[in-house]
């Protein structure tokens, strides 16, 4: 195995006990913005890191930019998709407590 | 290894798709349901990409799992609205538990003929292999490509024509529907400025990710369907933040955008017809640009409307700019 591939393999491993436990922590905790915060911390360094093992793994500037750039827009994307269903399970709540 | 790796993801792919299928169908709750196809098109895209077949892998993740799944989330919200304001009207939901017979028949039935089918031994020569065979008389380096825009180029007009009469149709059934009914997309206050600045942010990406599309179906996955759906969610999402709201009627430029791949690629087949040869067989210099052509104005066509059905009105309008929130 050339050093890339050492390099890669506890990236991708770490990557992917971050999803375990982002996964346990959106099956477990007991409300949204619990769920929510579980699974989006979860969700972006272990795609974080999984983006850097599989950048390392593949030895090309090339398709490790593009795997950054999926990172960065999965990151937008779960950045503002926890912000509505945050806002929107808040203002649910509000709504049954009047 | 890898081997073994490939045989356990694909195993778990089989087994989550079936799984989530009998969650669709037998979930009570509709907007669970609704949920439940959006990511069973997610897992099927990925088990389209695990059989080499990226072109459908974007197609169902574009069409099926994306415009699909917000032209259902439209109709929940409709069907919301409508129980609100009349309670009598409520559309029962059955669960399907008491057909498990029949599904189990049906799933009984299709078994035994793959089973015959996979006995069956494939065919020397099929349609495929002439196909990939004459692929350097098309123009274009994609088997894909050159099969819809080429080789089967009829069925593909005939398509367009389909979707435009759907388009029509469901106008046909809105103007019938004569009570005024609220927008379900209503935008004030809903949006805070993080969901205007996010569209900001994507409407760029997403016509640069449509134009590669577009212009990498001659020699990858892609193509006008891919690029057409990719457009038609940029669309979904100005409609929802009000950035375009419905219009009773469409404009001129609408119509034409609407009617453009038809109008392009039939010309394109009366122009090969009057040079002397056969209805869209095209010569070979032109075929590339020919094909270039007739895909630029299918993504557009494709893209009008299916904004058109999920905005669920006649046409489109931008908000007057006071109105902008």
């Amino acid at each position: 195995m050339s050093w890339h591939e050492w390099l890669a393999v506890p990236l991708l491993l770490s990557g992917a006990v971050f999803f375990l436990t982002g996964t346990i922590g959106l099956v477990r905790f007991p409300d949204t913005w619990s769920r929510l915060h579980a699974v989006t911390k979860a969700d972006n360094v272990g795609l974080g890191l999984m983006v850097a093992g599989l950048a390392s793994l593949s030895a090309s500037a090339a398709v490790a930019f593009k795997l950054v750039l999926v990172w960065v827009l999965a990151m937008l994307a779960a950045t503002f998709s926890c912000h509505l269903i945050s806002r929107y399970s808040l203002r649910e709540s509000e709504r049954d407590d009047r | 290894m890898t081997e073994a790796f490939s045989w356990v993801f694909d195993g778990l792919l089989v087994i989550a798709l079936v799984i989530v299928a009998a969650r669709v169908v037998f979930t009570p709750v509709l907007f669970k349901a609704i949920v439940m196809f959006i990511v069973f098109g997610l897992l099927m895209a990925i088990a389209w990409g695990r059989l080499d077949a990226p072109h459908v892998a974007l197609a169902e993740a574009a069409i099926g799992a994306g415009i699909t799944g917000a032209l259902l989330l439209a109709a929940y919200s409709d069907l919301v609205s409508v129980r609100r304001r009349r309670p009598h009207l409520r559309p029962r939901v059955r669960v399907l538990r008491r057909h498990a017979f029949f599904a189990a028949s049906a799933a009984l039935a299709f078994a035994a003929l793959a089973l015959v089918l996979l006995q069956v031994p494939a065919p020397e020569s099929g349609a495929g292999t002439l196909a990939v065979a004459n692929l350097d008389a098309t123009g274009v380096a994609e088997g894909v490509t050159a099969v819809l825009l080429d080789f089967r180029a009829y069925d593909t007009l005939l398509e367009m024509a389909v979707l435009l009469l759907a388009v029509y149709g469901a106008r046909a059934v809105l103007v019938t529907d004569s009570e005024p009914r609220p927008d379900p997309w209503p935008t004030e206050g809903r949006h805070g400025s993080m969901v205007a600045a996010l569209v900001g942010v994507l409407a760029p990406l997403i016509v640069v990710t449509a134009g590669y599309l577009l212009w990498v179906g001659a020699y990858g996955p892609g193509g006008a369907f891919q690029a057409g759906a990719v457009l038609a969610a940029l669309g979904v999402l100005l409609r929802l933040t009000g950035r375009l709201e419905p219009a009773a009627a469409s404009s001129w430029p609408q119509r034409l955008v609407l009617v453009a791949g038809l109008i392009v690629f039939s010309l394109v087949g009366l122009a090969t017809l009057f040079a002397g040869g056969t209805f869209l067989d095209y010569p070979e210099a032109w075929a590339y640009p020919l094909v270039l052509l007739i895909e630029i104005a299918l993504t557009v066509s494709i893209a009008l409307p299916l904004i058109l059905l999920f905005s669920g009105s006649p046409g489109l309008a931008t908000p007057a700019p006071e109105d902008r929130r």
